[in-house]
Order: structure tokens, then C-alpha cells, then sequence
């Protein structure tokens, strides 16, 4: 095993080779900072180019890009508050609310460091999982699927907040999200209204940068002013190095969580990282600080998204089932060179096992110290007035999105989260138990009807499902023999948290907001429960499961709305007009292309809201327009062609 | 814009055409357009980016070649944008999988490409094979009804590429259960090696490379492949695994007779789109006979390219590709079922796995 690991790193260690890597190290790091756009955008950009260079450059030059984008999506979250990528959703709410403080020095370097110990910990299970993780996988069933699903619904648990109603209602939106498209038990389509766009249902991507990005983006552009009101400390990582000490533990166990994401196929780095997000809530003491900038949150999820992506690599490498969206073009990348992984890969090619670890390793640690080398750069933007960077940010995310389909219901589905992500924020909802449940929905039905269909009732005896069922009971069992134990007193069971808005930025729940989202919500669980008899009985399960809590939720909450309703629209009007000219930029390119109302877009942003004399913002107007073309173009290669005047 | 690129093509078209002569290659300095309906790293894409270098190496002019991802809707998505943007210069090309033909030979909703119409390229096997596990008792194709447990099918929709493996089982009157759901042949397999599944059909690549040492272990029984065509009927060995019968021999073995009948007719159908056609390259409907010639004339050069030879035994045992007038006829012919065929296949599907229509 040393012999061909050590030939390995020297085959590594060819100056092309090692150029290739860090090649493609770059352009992961700028690809992960890049919200909506993430590993997949960077492999497939990269993918024409890994056909020129011989196979152990080019797979190197993958890997980089790979294993680097949940280290710089980091510096995204934290500065902008909208997710580099869909899984560092609790980055963005922990690290945001702590940049805004002016803490995102030690947010950052908490997440780069946690990062890059997620990365080595995926490493080292790779390497030493070559003989032995191929038991691991194959114990895991349906059943031990659906189990770890079901821990992932108890850890979010943890998320709901103070308000039960609100949180509770907001994960039932996100299932009921989650169930839109083709049912995995029989063949329906649900909630489609006959749009091919539904049938694959919502994009991760898309959701998670409706819900979080754009709403932010709205936020901090009616506030005017900068990110932060306060001087960045980036150059104090001191404090970063200590934070990152006293949660090393918690970080190794994100970073487990996170390596048993990996393993199980098209789970990915979404659920684990907000598994591991919720066992940082549940293994904190004072809970008081999560949603206002608590950075254990940060290094949880840091840690395990990194070592879930890495851990992607297992079962792609072992059983040819990529574990992930990005494993799976790297996976098409290692046929195309022809290896054809599988048990026996690591007796045949020994060598290009240790050189995917090594690589994985070697970016691991060079992309976290280039990510603290170029923040001090980075953190300036959040000291200039945000309307300069939301034009451009804004267009990326539209790119991000389209990369779903490349169809405008892409670019539609993302005005029309945003908006109800902007609702939530200024309703007084959590988002994250709503992006939660919309992430876990797919697989815990998927999961359910496999086990049942395979097995009867009978895998609940497996020992498997047993094991990862104590993960839910002995907590469970705990908390109960302490209350029992300290029964009278208020603060014995675990105090309920509240985990999305941060304290300074916004005020009280919007009582108009409040209203009408419990009414937009309580139309969407009565047309649910319309539709849901239309189903076959086994694709009813699942969204009568979230109808049935949900839509009392939501009545008891539109009831309470009328009562407590007081007309203070006014307050959010600033920013309920830049959501409706979002819409309205929506419908333009629709209707008209991409060229004309993006060019109206940025003017509008730099002219009316960044206030930025003609000249300055043509030139600045004219490279933000010139590369947001160019990369419609070198990633799909076509924008949006107008419906009714046929311009792109 | 669009109408200024239809005539732009127009007349890049006769341009063409008119100096075809002169020229050294009818599509020298032109980019082809390879559309996948289906995601990066899947299967097709690869077959794509397999064939890609043989082709820009003998289609006349050596065009660029520029395999393009368009997944969404189960590859109906990425079809319906060829409906609307493909050229008619042969310079556009679907490349897909029986994932798309289905939904259209089924008339599902939101079709909005005619398959049937489009001219056929050119077309790759796409051969499977069924196999089980040993802890059947089964050890080959006749014994299939003999099997000591439940035989177990994994699968993914009913309605898409699992539906000729679920014809076959209605053609051999076999008693399986189908737990559909899965999200792709991968996760299948995986279920079948942990022992939850005892039934699996997997296509050319992955079994070569995945099964075939299955085997060798003494973990899989190879039982059967869908067959290629022979005459206008899906009955011979497929090349991928000549040792084993195909579905028609199976039948023949197990009821003294040839198959026929509706069942047969259906499977028949389906299977040859999905395995013997289970690749094709489609075509606008108005492309020239110039251009699907040259496409045809190139097949013949990669088939007899002594590289692709050794590659494709690498990968495919050796399949060849299909050109000309008797592919086309054979898929359009396949594409376009009688009505009682469809009907079948409706009720079938409605009935026996839930599919709307």
C-alpha cells in the first residue's frame, strides 16, 4: 500500500501535473465563490479542456476543481450572505450575521480551516477506505438510507426557532417544494400544471439561492450603504485560529457526518451539511447565539460539506455510482480515459487510486491557504456601497440558475423563490427548516417506498437501521431523563432556537408580510390537498404527510395574521419594488431576450441606486455586461432568446 | 435573431451545396452541434464523447464536433429545444436514448418533438443483458420459472428505459415483482450487490465492466440478452455477449414455438429502439440526402477504423454503428406502433404500474 501511494505523489509531482491541478484549483475556487455556480459548472467548463492533457493531468486538473469549491464558497457566504453554494446555506446565515458585525475575519478563518480539515479527513477515508469502505457502502441498504434520512428530519428539528407555528409551517412548504415533479414510488407527476419544466421537479440550486440569495440581495439593496457598517478585522486570523481550536472536535465529527454523506449516492453535500449543522445546535450549550453569528455553525458545515464531496468519490470509484452531481462528469471524465471503476480499480490501477488522494489532499490544504491570501482583497468589496456589486452579483445568480435547464423557467423559478424567500425573511419564518425539508423530502420518500416495497416491515429489525436509530433515541432518551430529573425547572428540555435572521439588520416580523405569506401558503396546501386525490395511493404518502400538519399551520397562522394585522407594508415598500422590478427583468428577457433589459438592469442599479456618475458606471456597466455574456456563452453556450422579439 | 439564423443557415446551405465540388468536404470549417438530452456524466453523454473524434476525423472537411449537455424533463426538455432550434444542415444533431423515444411513441404530455419525422444519422447499440443472483437457484435462461425465492426487479419508471426489461418479463410470462423508484441503473446495481434485489438488466458499458466480474465470482448468473436484429425481426445474438440466447430464443425454448402476439409485437418495438437503435443520432426532417450520405459513408469509415475496432472491443465487445435507408426505416418503423400496439402499451402501463396518461 506505500509502494504505489508513494509513486503515486511522485507521478503527482510532474510539473504538468501539478500545473493541471492547480489550474483547476483556480477555477474551482472562482467557480465556488461564484453563487448558484459550483463543482458541476466548474467540472463541465473544465471538461473539453481535460481531453487535450493525459489522463492522471487531467483527472488531476478535475480534482482540484472539485475538492476546492466548498472551501472558497466560504468567502461568498460569509462577505455577501447569498450561498456560494446550495450547501453552505448555514454558512451564509452563521458567517453573514457575523461579517455584518464586522467578525468576517474570524468567520472566514474558521470555515477555511474547517474546510480544509473536511477535505483531509474525505482524504484519509479514501485512502485508507480502499479496502475497507467497500463493506461500509454495501452495508448500507435502502433501509440504513432511509434511517439516515430520517436523522437528517431530527437534527433540522433543531432549526425550527422560537416561533413553532412559523417553523414548523416553513418546513412543510420546503417538502411540499420538495415533492413537486415525478414521484419516486409510482408514476406520477405532481403539481406539474402540465409544465415540462416541473417534471424534474425544483433545482437545489435554484432554490437555495431563491430563498437565501436573492432575498439578501433585495435587503442590502434597498438598505443602501455597504455590507458591513463596521471595518472588516480580516487580517486578524489570530482569532480564527482559536475559535477553529476549540471547536476541533466538533469539526471531526462534521467532518464523520459529512464522509457518510458521501458515501450514500445522490445524497450529497446539501443534507449532510445541514446534518451537521443541526448536531452543532444540538451539542451547544447556549444555543442562544445560532442565526445571529454563532461559529460553531460555520464550522460544522464547513467541515462536513468539504468531506462529503471528497467522500463522493467512494462510491464512485468502487461501484461506478457516482456519489454525487460532480462525481458523476468526474466518473464520465474516468471512463472517457478508460478506467473502469470498480472493486477491481484498486488491485488494476493502484497508482491513480493514490494519486486522486493525493490530490484531493494536496488542494485541500493549498486552496485554504490561497482562500486566506486573497480575503483581505475580497473583504474591501464589503466596504463599497452594495448596489456597485449587486448588479453583477445579481446576473450570476441568474446564471447559476440557468444552468439547471437552460430554459427561462429557470430564471422565472428564481424571481419567484426569491420572492417567497424575501416573504419568509420579512414574515418572520425560518428559511432553513423550509430548505431542509425541501432537501430531504426526495430522498426520505424515495428511501421509505424502496425499504417497504424490498423488505415489508421486516428491515426494521436489521441491525443497520438499529445502530443509526440510536443516533435519534439516546439523545432523545437523554433529554427526557434530564427532564425528568430536573422536572420543574423551565430551561431543562433544550431551548428552542432561532436560527435565521441575525439581530442588527432586521427588525420585527412585518405583520402585512406575515399575512400574506400565511395566506399564499394556505392557497398552496388546499390546491396540494385538491390535487393530492388525483394521485396513485402510493405517491399520496409523502405530500399528505406535510399537507395534513401544514395546512393547519398555516389556517392557525392566517387567523392569527388577521388578528394581529397592522398596515405596516410601508416600512418594506423600498424593497418589495426592487422584488417587483426582479420580476419585471424576468418577464422582459422572456419576452424580449437577454441583451436589452440586462443592459437596463445594470443602468438601473449603478445610475438609480449606486449613484454612479455616467461615465464611471457606462465603463463599469459595459465589462459587468460583456462578462456576464461571455460566460452565458462559454457555459451554455446560448442565452435566453426573447418569446415575442427573437433577440438573445 | 432567430429568423436572421435560419436564412444565415439558409445560405450557408446553398453555399454548400454549390461549391460541394470545389470544396475539399461539405463541412469543412463548420461546428456540429451534438445535443444530450441527459446530464454530464451519464451514459449517453460518454457514447458521445466516445464517437466524437471519429467522426470530426471522417466526416468530410473534418467539421468541429461540440457535444452540447441539455438535461431537464427526463430528456424531453433537451429534445423540444432541438424541435425548435435544430438546423437543417446536418449541423444539428440529437443524440439520444429510447428515454426520449417512449415519452413519444407513448404520447406523453409536453412532447413536443416528432421524432417520427426526423432523419436518422446514424445509430449505436445499446445492448443488456439480464442476469441473477445465484441465490435463485437459477443458473440459466430456462430455468428462469424455476427460481427458489421472489425474483426482485429493480428499476427506475416504468414509462422509460426500464419498460422493454419489463416487456420481456409480460413476452416470458415471468412472475416478477418491480420495485420501481430508483434513481438510476447505478443505485440498482448497488441494491442488487447488498442482496435487497435479485433481478437486474444493465446495459453494454456497465456490464462488461461491472457484471462480467460479477460473474467471474460467482456473484451474478448471466441469463439473457434483448437480441439484435436480424431480417426485420429482434431475434439474433447480440455480439456483446454471443454465449447468450436472446429474448426470441428463450421464448422458443420455453414454449416450443416462435413468439408472437401482441406482447411480442410491443416488445419488439420498444426493444429495438431502446437496444439494437438504443443510440441514434437524429436529424431535422428537411436534411438533404447530400448530407445523411456523407454521414452514412463516414459510419462505414469508423466501422472499418482499426483504432475505433480496439477501442469498441475495449468497450462494447465490438459494436459497430448503423447508417442508411434500412437503420432509418428500422427505427421509424419501431417510432411509429400500430394503434393496438400503443393501446397495449397504454393499458399495460395504467394499469399494471400507475402511469397518467
Amino acid at each position: 500500500m506505500i509502494e504505489p501511494a508513494l509513486s503515486a505523489l511522485d507521478a503527482l509531482f510532474d510539473p504538468i501535473r501539478l500545473a493541471a491541478l492547480f489550474a483547476g484549483m483556480l477555477v474551482g475556487m472562482v467557480f465556488g465563490m461564484l453563487p448558484g455556480l459550483g463543482g458541476v459548472a466548474a467540472v463541465s467548463i473544465l471538461l473539453p479542456f481535460v481531453y487535450y492533457l493525459d489522463d492522471y493531468s487531467g483527472l488531476a486538473m478535475l480534482l482540484g476543481a472539485i475538492s476546492v469549491v466548498y472551501t472558497a464558497d466560504t468567502i461568498t457566504s460569509v462577505l455577501l450572505g447569498a450561498p456560494g453554494s446550495p450547501a453552505s446555506a448555514p454558512t451564509a446565515i452563521e458567517g453573514h450575521a457575523l461579517a455584518k458585525k464586522g467578525e468576517a475575519g474570524r468567520a472566514l478563518g474558521v470555515g477555511f480551516l474547517a474546510s480544509m480539515v473536511g477535505g483531509l479527513v474525505g482524504a484519509a477515508v479514501l485512502f485508507f477506505a480502499i479496502p475497507i469502505a467497500g463493506p461500509i457502502v454495501l452495508m448500507l441498504g435502502t433501509p440504513e438510507l432511509f434511517m439516515f434520512a430520517l436523522v437528517g428530519l431530527f437534527f433540522a428539528s433543531s432549526m425550527i426557532g422560537k416561533d413553532l407555528a412559523k417553523g414548523l409551517a416553513a418546513a412543510c412548504l420546503g417538502v411540499l417544494l420538495g415533492v413537486v415533479g415525478p414521484a419516486q414510488a409510482a408514476a406520477d407527476f405532481r403539481f406539474t400544471f402540465g409544465q415540462v419544466y416541473l417534471l424534474d421537479g425544483f433545482s437545489l440550486t435554484i432554490v437555495a439561492l431563491g430563498l437565501f440569495g436573492v432575498a439578501e440581495v433585495i435587503s442590502m439593496l434597498a438598505a443602501g450603504g455597504s455590507i458591513s457598517h463596521e471595518r472588516m478585522k480580516v487580517t486578524k486570523w489570530g482569532d480564527g485560529f482559536h475559535d477553529f481550536w476549540k471547536s476541533r472536535w466538533l469539526v471531526l465529527r462534521a467532518s464523520i457526518i459529512g464522509v457518510f454523506g458521501g458515501f450514500v449516492p445522490a445524497v450529497g453535500a446539501s443534507a449532510s451539511t445541514w446534518v451537521a449543522y443541526g448536531h452543532a445546535i444540538r451539542s451547544t450549550k447556549d444555543k442562544t447565539k445560532f442565526g445571529k453569528g454563532e461559529i460553531r455553525g460555520i464550522a460544522a458545515s464547513e467541515g462536513a460539506n468539504n468531506a462529503t464531496v471528497i467522500s463522493d468519490l467512494v462510491p464512485t470509484l468502487l461501484f461506478s455510482v457516482p456519489g454525487g452531481p460532480a462525481a458523476a462528469i468526474f466518473l464520465g471524465a474516468l471512463f472517457s480515459f478508460g478506467y473502469y471503476p470498480g472493486p477491481r480499480m484498486i488491485t488494476q490501477n493502484p497508482d491513480l487510486m493514490f494519486l486522486i488522494v493525493w490530490s484531493v489532499a494536496l488542494t485541500s490544504i493549498v486552496g485554504a491557504a490561497l482562500c486566506f491570501a486573497v480575503t483581505p482583497m475580497l473583504a474591501r468589496l464589503t466596504r463599497i456601497p452594495f448596489a456597485i456589486i449587486a448588479a453583477p452579483l445579481i446576473l450570476i445568480m441568474v446564471i447559476g440558475a440557468y444552468q439547471s435547464t437552460s430554459t427561462m423557467g429557470d430564471i422565472f423559478m428564481l424571481f419567484l423563490l426569491g420572492g417567497l424567500g424575501w416573504l419568509m425573511k420579512h414574515g418572520g419564518w425560518p428559511r432553513a427548516p423550509a430548505l431542509v425539508g425541501f432537501v430531504l423530502a426526495g430522498p426520505m420518500e424515495q428511501y421509505f417506498w424502496l425499504t417497504n416495497q424490498i423488505h415489508g416491515w421486516s428491515w426494521l429489525t436489521r441491525p443497520g437501521v438499529l445502530i443509526i436509530g440510536s443516533i435519534i433515541f439516546i439523545p432523545f432518551l437523554l433529554s427526557a431523563y434530564r427532564w425528568v430529573r430536573a422536572h420543574g425547572q423551565e430551561t431543562a428540555l433544550q431551548v428552542p432556537v432561532e436560527t435565521d435572521e441575525d439581530d442588527a439588520g432586521t427588525p420585527q416580523a412585518s405583520k402585512g408580510v406575515a399575512l400574506v405569506l400565511a395566506a399564499i401558503a394556505t392557497v398552496l396546501f388546499l390546491y396540494a390537498l385538491w390535487e393530492l386525490f388525483s394521485f396513485n395511493p402510493a405517491s399520496r404518502l409523502m405530500p399528505a404527510l406535510t399537507i395534513v400538519p401544514g395546512l393547519p399551520l398555516a389556517l392557525w397562522l392566517l387567523v392569527r395574521g388577521v388578528r394581529e394585522f397592522n398596515n405596516d407594508f410601508e416600512r418594506d415598500a423600498r424593497e418589495l419594488w426592487i422584488l417587483v422590478a426582479l420580476v419585471a427583468y424576468a418577464f422582459v428577457v422572456w419576452a424580449i431576450g437577454l441583451s436589452i433589459p440586462t443592459g437596463l438592469l445594470i443602468a438601473w442599479m449603478l445610475l438609480a441606486k449606486a449613484k454612479m456618475r455616467l461615465w464611471t458606471s457606462l465603463i463599469y456597466g459595459g465589462v459587468v455586461f460583456a462578462i456576464i455574456r461571455v460566460l452565458f456563452e462559454l457555459l451554455r453556450g446560448d442565452a435566453p432568446v426573447g418569446a415575442l422579439i427573437p433577440l438573445s | 435573431m432567430q429568423g436572421l439564423k435560419i436564412s444565415m443557415a439558409a445560405v450557408l446551405l446553398m453555399g454548400s451545396t454549390l461549391s460541394a465540388a470545389a470544396q475539399d468536404g461539405q463541412f469543412a470549417g463548420k461546428t456540429i452541434e451534438v445535443v444530450v438530452p441527459f446530464g454530464e456524466g451519464g451514459a449517453t453523454f460518454v457514447s458521445a464523447k466516445f464517437l466524437e473524434p471519429y467522426f470530426e476525423k471522417h466526416l468530410p472537411g473534418n467539421p468541429d464536433i461540440d457535444v452540447v449537455s441539455r438535461p431537464g424533463g427526463g430528456s424531453i426538455l433537451g429534445a423540444n429545444w432541438f424541435e425548435q432550434n435544430a438546423k437543417s444542415d446536418g449541423t444539428t444533431i440529437l443524440f439520444t436514448t429510447s428515454s426520449t423515444a417512449n415519452p413519444f411513441v407513448l404520447g406523453q404530455e409536453g412532447v413536443d418533438y416528432r421524432l417520427a419525422d426526423y432523419r436518422v444519422a446514424f445509430s449505436h447499440p445499446f445492448s443488456a443483458v439480464a442476469y441473477v443472483s445465484p441465490s435463485t437457484g437459477i443458473t440459466s435462461a430456462a430455468d428462469i420459472k424455476n427460481s427458489s425465492t421472489p425474483l426482485l426487479y429493480g428499476g427506475i419508471a416504468a414509462a422509460a428505459s426500464d419498460l422493454p426489461g419489463l416487456l420481456s418479463f409480460e413476452v416470458l410470462d415471468i412472475d416478477v415483482r418491480s420495485v420501481l423508484g430508483f434513481n438510476g441503473r447505478g443505485p440498482v446495481r448497488l441494491a442488487f450487490e447488498q442482496g435487497e434485489l435479485n433481478l437486474d438488466y444493465q446495459f453494454t458499458p456497465v456490464y462488461l465492466t461491472q457484471v462480467v466480474p460479477s460473474v467471474a465470482e460467482g456473484r451474478a448468473v448471466p441469463l439473457w440478452t434483448g437480441g439484435s436484429m436480424v431480417d426485420g425481426v429482434l431475434k439474433g445474438r447480440d455480439p456483446i455477449a454471443p454465449e447468450l440466447p436472446s429474448v426470441y430464443e428463450v421464448y422458443e425454448a420455453m414454449n416450443g414455438e416462435t413468439p408472437s402476439g401482441i406482447e411480442w409485437e410491443a416488445f419488439q418495438g420498444v426493444a429495438s429502439v431502446t437496444y439494437a437503435y438504443g443510440l441514434t443520432g437524429y436529424m431535422h426532417p428537411d436534411t438533404s440526402k447530400e448530407v445523411l450520405d456523407a454521414f452514412a459513408t463516414a459510419a462505414a469509415a469508423i466501422n472499418a477504423d482499426p483504432e475505433f475496432q480496439a477501442e469498441s472491443q475495449k468497450v462494447t465487445n465490438g459494436a459497430r454503428l448503423n447508417a442508411g435507408p434500412n437503420t432509418e426505416a428500422a427505427i421509424k418503423a419501431a417510432l411509429s406502433p400500430s394503434d393496438e400496439v400503443r393501446t397495449y402499451l397504454r393499458n399495460l402501463l395504467s394499469e399494471k404500474f400507475g402511469v397518467n396518461f
